[in-house]
């Protein structure tokens, strides 16, 4: 870096190597570490926003295409630094902006010429990402961060190279700014770069000021004060890193992992099961209740990609065959989510004005449903038989085929392996389905007590664990049947819940699931379900033991005499061999029968928390970050305190203070006398004026400003000094005296700590 | 090194030193008595004074007509001794200084006749108006305490001080002191020209007769030279030495030729005598801060004109700190 950075000035090499020797000829050394202090500052800013985007191409895909852009672009800059002038960097810099971008547009199927006619939505994305959209919600996301990359590199390192500092921040900052906006940036990372930028400035000034170390004092408090201004104020209300949830006062359940923000849904450790009743529906099928669909898989959580839009009467049906099923939903509490067997099409009754449509054709409540809202909604449910997914074939439409095949970029190959071994005698993707499916439901026992395994969830769970629950059956499911290139997603809802009459059913917390839907071409989305079924048995439990301790909310009327059983299979488990839980009724598709009941229902996510924002919403992880964080906040304001307090001459003053107030006789009378003679500098320094380097002592004290405090015994105690250190020595009476004498004189001067002595 | 040497001078043994307050007031009653020919100035008889008890010479260097001459003689009349006076010139001899080997015809031997520079006050007047060899010889003098005639050393009286003028204008028509011989000098002063009343003053004086005949002495050389030891046994403890070497490193790390060794020797030598006058046992910064403009300037070479050696022996004492 260094190198690279001596190289590249407006002056050229010759120039710089004649300055350097001047540098070095007079001595004024210190500016070179300074120098590389900038530089590492620059290198950090860019590393943190380079290593947001690292984390996104991480997930879908580019991991070297993005160093090699990176490296290409600080490479260039450092060539292109002692080249050619800021303009033209400043030009390239844009041009390779929108090259990135047009490159983005074209890729994401917008043509260039189209996004140039539709400027103003342009802008409206650009600007919903900065609302905090993640990056990785955008469908092309990987193409994006490679198009992002390279120009605030670029630019931000040629600056530096080239001394301007300050301006060298702005490109750099900016992008990791945009990412802090978007949310994906954490607060460590944040950090970091803030760091670097402070570095990168201030030690840029003392670079081209030719300051001391001592200065360094001034910079640290800048420090400081920045990191802790970046930790406690948030600019994102929905920052990726404040964890929150959307079932309310339900930290740490199932539920609130399965849906921790409208777009996302964690992966955590251990859970709870909530036996409140959340809603009750009425339908003629039993089925699961879908409330979310995602289809991005980061290693440790889910994400939907694609935008919402309202609803706007019906929604596009399955292509095959389906049977409609007509449910009425009613809540019993708030929630975020809009639950409704999977595949809703018509929404009806008041609800519709507040239905989005998710990108995958799930519904979602616009405002949060409140108690007692309901709705109707009808869904078209999709049960082929075996025999006909069989013969589905693998003709996959583009678009299912572009967002359902991803796996995190770092899947092993031993993970791969692993499932061609599991999926080897499968000779369709629906064979392949059962084949997976099975495997997970015997080799793998069914627990909420687990250990979030750090690293990808699914290739952990499926090389490593030995139970786990529903997230990690169907997140594990889903990955491997893209590992084998059958499309499928994560689904997440409710099963079916307990039903209380016929064609009723009260869903409890304690319901919230996890599976998996398997694309087949001219049937569409099926469901499988790689859960166990010693699930149903565990869920039981908690709620006899909630009816034991007399929990309330736990039942509706009438729903305590029913006998629990849950139907934890998914409709479509018709035909073979998934033993354990039968599938209560299959798909009989309602229509609209129950009449009084128009409205459909709602899907994913039950209310949103406080500030609805998402992630890795972990508890002892979460407990873990902020312990760490709030060290990393202490240290940074104990740092910045004491170098506050250094600059400021705080530790000084409390030194002299004390240096002032206490003296004990050394038995050296002259030494004594001497620090008498000190103590008395310091008073008169508080009360007059202090001593200059150069001014005597004699003629300090006989200063017009001293001699105004007309008091005998500082010319005494001077005459002592004098005779102490430059004459003959005194007696220890004399030492003695000149103590007292200045006890004396520091309690009377020193008011308020004179009268508490006295 | 600068100054005349104790061993060397004539009286044998150590006198007994005056006791300090004594001392004290033997350096008043000369400036007073002094004083009473020379009007204002007080601070440059004192320095005159000082230098003579620090073994010392010092060179007056003004304009003509200021009085320099007249306060040498004024000094040397005020103590009981052997005053001398040599008038520079262009074709001054050195045996005009240091004497010669007269043949004595009735004993058919060679006699020393002592020059002018036999004496225990000197005044070497208008010192830049010789030719260097014959102030190789005064500065011989100066140095050793001696002065050798025809391979002969002789010794010098003791106490030996010298006061050499010299005129600041007509440059063209003067030898200039060697900077190494400049350096001999414990001390350089001005005079200056008086103030207005103080001139004044000067002209009553002098109208009439001049009170420089009436001037009678006020102490002798027993008690200068017992004065002397009283200094030299001043006390000069290790902070104010180092302060006096900070300040010579000042002056040779800011000018082009600084204080050298024998100034800062020669410094803290005036500063002793200073304590002396002030009745004090002991050398004090102030002593030395007093001391400084006077001995360290005139060796102190700078290339800028108007930033001289005075100027950087300001700068010295404004930023040297000191304890």
């Amino acid at each position: 870096m260094s190198l690279a950075g001596d190289r590249g000035t407006d002056a050229g090499a010759g120039g710089r190597l004649r300055a350097v020797g001047r540098r070095v000829g007079s001595a004024q050394l210190p500016a070179e570490p300074f120098r590389l202090g900038a530089l590492a500052g620059v290198l950090a800013l860019t590393g943190a926003y380079v290593s947001v985007l690292y984390g996104v191409v991480a997930v879908v895909g580019g991991r070297g295409a993005l160093l090699a852009l990176v490296a290409v672009s600080l490479l260039s800059a450092t060539v292109f630094a002692r080249a050619i002038a800021p303009r033209t960097a400043t030009a390239l810099a844009a041009a390779v902006a929108a090259v990135g971008f047009a490159h983005y547009l074209a890729s994401a199927g917008t043509g260039v010429g189209a996004a140039v006619a539709t400027a103003d939505e342009l802008l409206a994305d650009s600007v919903a990402l900065a609302m905090g959209l993640p990056v990785l919600r955008m469908i092309d996301a990987g193409t994006w961060a490679l198009g992002f990359a390279p120009a605030p590199a670029f630019l931000s390192w040629y600056l530096a190279v080239r001394r301007r500092y300050a301006l060298s921040v702005l490109p750099a900052g900016g992008a990791l700014f945009f990412l802090v906006l978007t949310g994906d940036a954490g607060i460590p990372i944040t950090l970091a770069g803030v760091g670097g930028a402070v570095g990168a400035v201030g030690l840029g000034e003392l670079e081209r000021r030719e300051g001391t170390v001592g200065q360094l004092d001034a910079l640290t408090v800048l420090f400081s004060v920045a990191l802790v201004l970046s930790m406690t104020v948030t600019l994102v209300p929905a920052g990726a890193a404040s964890p929150t949830f959307l079932v309310e006062g339900d930290e740490g359940s199932l539920e609130s992992t399965l849906d921790t923000a409208p777009e996302r849904s964690g992966i955590t450790g251990s859970v709870d099961l909530s036996p409140e009743v959340r809603f009750t529906v009425t339908s003629e099928e039993r089925s699961y209740w879908r409330t979310g669909v995602y289809d991005r898989f980061t290693g440790d959580e889910w994400i939907r990609t694609g935008d919402d839009r309202p609803y706007e009467g019906g929604i596009e049906p399955p292509p095959g065959e389906y049977d409609r099923v007509a449910q009425t939903v009613r809540m019993a509490g708030g929630a975020g989510v809009m639950p409704a067997a999977a595949q809703p099409i018509a929404v009806e009754g008041e609800a519709t004005e507040n239905t989005l449509v998710t990108s995958h054709g799930g519904i979602t409540p616009e405002e949060p449903m409140i108690e007692n809202d309901t709705y109707n909604v009808e869904s078209a449910v999709v049960d082929p038989s075996g025999g006909a997914l069989r013969e589905a074939g693998t003709e996959y439409p583009e678009d299912v085929e572009r967002r359902h095949l991803q796996t995190p970029e770092s899947l092993s190959t031993e993970f791969e392996a692993y499932t061609a071994e599991v999926t080897a005698d499968a000779e369709n993707p629906y064979e392949t389905a059962e084949a997976i499916e099975r495997y997970l439901r015997t080799s793998k026992s069914y627990s909420l007590e687990v250990d979030r395994p750090s690293g990808n969830v699914a290739e952990e769970f499926l090389l490593e664990m030995d139970e786990g629950y529903c997230v990690y059956f169907a997140t594990t499911m889903v990955q491997m049947l893209r590992a084998e290139d059958v499309p499928a997603r994560y689904a997440v809802g409710y099963t079916s819940g307990q039903e209380v009459d016929d064609g009723e059913y009260v869903v409890r917390g304690l319901d919230a699931h996890a599976w998996v839907e398997v694309y087949f071409p001219g049937h569409g989305w099926v469901e499988f379900e790689p859960t166990p079924g010693d699930r149903d048995d565990v869920h039981a439990e908690r709620l006899e033991e909630a009816r034991d301790d007399g929990q309330e909310d736990v039942d509706v009327a009438g729903s305590e005499e029913v006998p629990i059983e849950e139907g934890s299979e998914p409709e479509n488990e018709t035909d073979e061999e998934l033993t354990e839980t039968e599938p209560p009724a299959e798909e009989t598709p309602l229509e609209n029968e129950t009449g009084e009941a128009g409205e459909i229902d709602p899907e994913e996510e039950i209310a949103p928390g406080p500030n609805g924002a998402p992630t890795e919403g972990v508890e002892e992880g979460l407990a873990d970050r902020l312990t760490a964080e709030a060290a990393i906040l202490a240290l940074a304001i104990v740092v910045g305190a004491v170098a506050g307090a250094r600059h400021g001459g705080v530790v000084d003053r409390a030194g002299r203070a004390r240096t002032l107030r206490w003296q004990r006789s050394t038995g050296e009378p002259a030494r004594d006398v001497e620090r008498a003679y000190r103590r008395l500098e310091l008073l008169l320094e508080t009360d007059v004026r202090g001593r200059a380097r150069s001014e005597s002592v004699r003629a300090y004290l006989s200063s017009p400003a001293v001699e105004s405090v007309g008091d005998d015994r500082i010319d005494r105690l001077g005459a002592l000094y004098e005779r102490a250190i430059h004459g003959d020595g005194v007696e220890p009476a004399e030492a003695v005296e000149a103590i007292e004498l200045v006890d004396e004189l520091v309690a009377e001067r020193t008011r308020i700590v004179g009268r508490l002595r006295r | 090194m600068t100054d005349a040497d104790a061993t060397t001078a004539t009286t044998v043994g150590t006198p007994e030193p005056l006791p300090i307050d004594d001392a004290a007031d033997v350096c008043a009653d000369v400036t007073a008595n002094v004083g009473r020919v020379i009007v204002g100035n007080g601070e440059t008889v004192e320095h005159v004074v000082t230098t003579i008890l620090a073994r010392g010479h010092v060179l007056l260097e003004d304009v003509p007509g200021v009085g320099k001459t007249m306060l040498a003689r004024s000094i040397a009349r005020s103590i009981d001794c052997e005053f001398s006076r040599v008038q520079f010139t262009p074709d001054l001899l050195p045996s005009d200084v240091t004497g010669v080997n007269v043949f004595n015809r009735k004993s058919r031997e060679f006699e020393f006749q002592p020059g002018p520079v036999f004496g225990n006050v000197v005044l070497a007047d208008e010192i830049n108006r010789a030719p260097p060899k014959s102030q190789a010889a005064m500065l011989e003098a100066m140095e050793e305490g001696q002065v050798t005639v025809d391979g002969e050393s002789r010794p010098l009286p003791e106490p030996f001080a010298v006061i050499a003028t010299q005129n600041a204008v007509e440059p063209e028509r003067t030898y200039e002191l060697p900077f190494a011989e400049v350096d001999r000098f414990t001390k350089k002063l001005e005079l200056g020209y008086p103030e207005p009343e103080e001139e004044s003053e000067v002209l009553a004086r002098t109208v009439g007769h001049h009170p420089i005949e009436r001037l009678e002495a006020v102490t002798d050389l027993e008690t200068i030279v017992r004065a002397r030891e009283t200094v030299a046994a001043v006390t000069v403890n290790e902070p104010v030495r180092e302060y006096a070497t900070r300040l010579s490193n000042y002056t040779r790390e800011h000018a082009r030729i600084g204080a050298s060794p024998r100034g800062t020797i020669a410094l803290l030598r005036a500063a002793a005598a200073r304590a002396t006058l002030d009745g004090r046992e002991y050398v004090v910064p102030d002593d030395v801060r007093r001391e400084a403009p006077v001995v360290l300037a005139h060796r102190v070479r700078t290339d800028d004109h108007r930033h001289g050696g005075a100027d950087v022996v300001a700068d010295a004492l404004d930023h040297v700190p000191v304890e």
